[in-house]
Formats: structure tokens, sequence, C-alpha cells
């Protein structure tokens, strides 16, 4: 209302000032210029500064971010040594670890990304090694590559099985299976490349040629996926997750049954 | 009381409300960026690249748009891309559902995938249509109380 009446009195005095000055008076006349872009600059302004801390926040924040999920960056695999002298042989996409004449042998399934399957190394490694040294056990290593997507970049899992299975081909699968799994990444984060992985082989004497191009070339990625398919879709292998059966990690069977880890004797049960 | 200053007091609940769904859901995402990842991923829409990009840009640009509607700088610009972002959730949620996936939103932190009976699609696209009405109100009406906007409008409003 009063600014409709101000400018319609500045109107009748712009022209009582005469036609020629009429558009300089407007413009020098502080106070008009204030009103006159004071609506128009004030949204750009903020405009702007909205733009301005946005984008601040997100490349920062990526930055961030980046910086927080790389934590294999730059470092290397602790290598764990397993001093056993046991045959291993690969079958396919199986490793075979622990002597013919066994009593027991069991089925593992795991992948190298999965946090249970770390925890049940952790918990069960032990146990498994000297039943394995005093050839009372056998055990079929399936290394699987259920959680693949689940490394950023994506592929994690895959390459460390895929690796796994190449180092079984010289012998050295429990040590780097071992090592894997001390220095296992966070799901979500970076994983080992396929250079990390193949200077873990060095560390443990997987100096030939054919573990580095195998690891590059994933020699046996086809066969960990088909394994993987395979093995998601035997009945016997299913448990139950929240009333619903599924496939998951780690899974142990023995003699085409899945073996109840939570029976802290689960392994004495079987060999005896 | 005026209707103008229903309306401003209405707008202001809702502009703080919304800051307060920003902050609590970016916050909740930035401290768990493996898990967002993993979210994201579970949508099975993005290709690999930008799933990285995405789950890292995601939760900053939440905490931006709730600290800007906290202090209620440029809140008309700021609740539409609210309403932009709420819109791509809701397509999101609703592509998986759409898919038969079996995932969860991870909207306030969490996601990725769950089992097939543990899904709650509806309910995930019902909160968010409730958090895209504030969003458009306050887009189409931007005025509320306790704003820096109100600094600079007053300037502008003289005129």
């Amino acid at each position: 209302m009063g600014g409709a009446e101000r400018s319609a009195r500045k109107r009748r005095q712009n022209q009582t000032t005469g036609t020629v000055k009429t558009s300089p008076a407007a413009k020098s006349s502080p106070v008009a210029a204030a009103r006159k872009s004071g609506g128009n600059r004030n949204p750009m302004i903020v405009g702007a500064l909205v733009v301005v801390i946005i984008a601040a926040a997100v490349i920062g924040g990526v930055i961030y971010t980046n910086s927080k999920k790389s934590a294999t960056e730059g470092a290397a695999i602790a290598v764990k040594s397993v001093d056993l002298s046991l045959p291993v042989t690969r079958e396919g996409a199986v490793v075979v670890v622990g002597k013919s004449s066994a009593k027991a042998t069991i089925d593992v399934y795991e992948d190298f990304l999965c946090p249970a399957c770390r925890a049940f190394e952790d918990s069960y490694s032990g146990q498994i090694e000297s039943k394995l040294n005093d050839g009372t056990l056998k055990v079929r290593y399936h290394m699987l590559n259920m959680l693949n997507d689940r490394s950023d970049p994506a592929g994690y899992s895959t390459d460390s099985a895929n690796a796994a299975l190449l180092a079984a081909d010289e012998g050295k699968f429990l040590a780097f299976h071992k090592s894997l799994f001390g220095s296992q990444p966070e799901e979500g984060a970076r994983g080992w490349t396929k250079d990390q992985l193949i200077d873990l082989g060095r560390s443990l004497g997987l100096t030939s040629q054919t573990f580095a191009d195998g690891v590059r070339s994933g020699t046996y990625d086809k066969q960990i996926s088909d394994a993987f398919q395979q093995v998601r879709g035997t009945d016997y292998l299913q448990q139950e997750y929240n009333g619903q059966k599924a496939f998951g990690t780690p899974t142990l069977a023995a003699n085409n049954k899945i073996i109840d880890t939570s029976d802290p004797n689960w392994l004495t049960a079987l060999t005896g | 009381m005026t209707k103008g200053t229903v309306l401003d007091l209405v707008g202001t609940l809702f502009r703080l409300g919304l800051a307060g769904v920003w902050l609590v859901s970016g916050w909740l995402k930035a401290s768990d960026p493996n898990q967002t990842y993993i979210a994201v991923q579970a949508y099975d829409v993005l290709p690999g690249g930008l799933v990285s990009v995405t789950a890292a840009a995601m939760p900053f640009l939440e905490l931006a748009l709730g600290v800007l509607l906290v202090v209620g700088l440029g809140t008309r610009l700021t609740a539409l891309l609210s309403v932009v972002v709420l819109l791509a959730f809701i397509a999101a949620v609703a592509q998986s559902w759409a898919r038969g996936l079996s995932i969860d939103c991870g909207c306030f932190g969490g996601g990725g995938p769950v089992a097939e009976g543990d899904t709650r699609y509806p309910e995930e696209i019902a909160r968010d249509i409730g958090f895209l009405v504030l969003a458009v109100w306050l887009a189409v009406r931007p005025r509320t109380r306790l704003a820096l906007d109100g600094r600079f409008t007053r300037t502008a409003g003289a005129a």
C-alpha cells in the first residue's frame, strides 16, 4: 500500500522535474535503488549461498567418506603362517585339506568378506588345525563369492576366492586362508586389490608367474560363481534365517547334513 | 491471531520438523558409510561406480538440507530440493517393491537385503509421503518464524 503510494508520488515528482532527467533522477536516489534491486538481489544471494553450502557439504562429505572407507589402501595383508605339512588338493572350486585316512570329513562354506565366517575361524581354526594335524579330520573348503557386491568397488569375494584356489595349487592354501581372515576388510568398504593379494602370495613364497597372472586374469572366477549357484540351490545346505530357509555363510556340513556349530563340542562329536 | 500468523507458525513447525528428519537420517547414514553403501547397492539401480559416489554424497546432502532448514536460509529452494530428493527416494523404494526385491530402504541408517517377509515398502513410502507434505508446504509458502530468510526479506519487503 505504502509502496504504491510512494511510487505514485515519485512518478509525479519526476513529471514535475521534467522528462529529460526522469531516469537519472530515479537511479541516483539511494532509497529508490535499494528498493528497486533489494527484492531481486537478496534471493539471488541466498540461492547462491544455499548452492555453495550444499556443494561444500557434499564434496567434503565424499572426500571424508572415501578416506574413511579406504583403510586397506597402501596397507599390506598381514602374513599368517600355518606350520602343517598336509596334503592339499584342489577339486574344481573346492580345496581339500587333510590326510585321506581321516575318520571324518567336513565341508566348510565360506566367503572371505563374511564377518560371521571370520568369527567362525577365530573360534575354531585352532581346533580344526590340530585335528587336521593328527590325521582325524579332512576339510573340504568351499570358498564362495556370495558377498561379491558388498565391497566397494565390488569384486573382492571373487578375487580373494580365486587367489586362494591358486594358492592351493601351490600348496599354500591354509596360510593364505588364515591371512585373509586375519586381515578381513569391512563389508561396504574397499577390499584388498589383486595386487595386494599377489603381494600376500609373494610373502608366503608364491612367487610363480602362474599365481600372479592367475590372480589378475581370474582363472577360477567362473568355477567359483558356478559353485556358488550350485551350493545355493542345494536343499540340505539351507538354514533357517528369521523363519525362512536360505543359504548363508558360514555353513558347515558333514555326510550331507548341516553341522550345528552352536554346540561347542561339534568337532569332537565328529572325530571322536 | 490472524490467519497469516497461524500459517507462519505451522510453517515454522514444518520447517523444523523436516530439518530434524534430514539431520537424523543424514547423521545415521554418514556415521556408517559402509552400511550406507550396502543400502544403496541393494536398490540395484545404479551402475557400480555411481553407487559409491551416491552413497558417500547422500548423507551429506541430507545434513546440508537439515542445517539450512534449521536456520531457515533459502527455505523455498531448500524445500524444493527436499521435494526432489524425497521423490527420488519414493521412486527408489517403489521400484524395489515393483521388482520384488527384498530390501530395507535404509532411510534412517541400516538398509540392504532382508528376508522376503521382512520388507516394509508401504510403510516406508507412506512415511516419505508424510515428509513430502512438509517439503511441499514450505516450497509453496516458505514464510516462517525464527528464520534467517526474515532478515533478507525485511529490506525487500519494505519496497
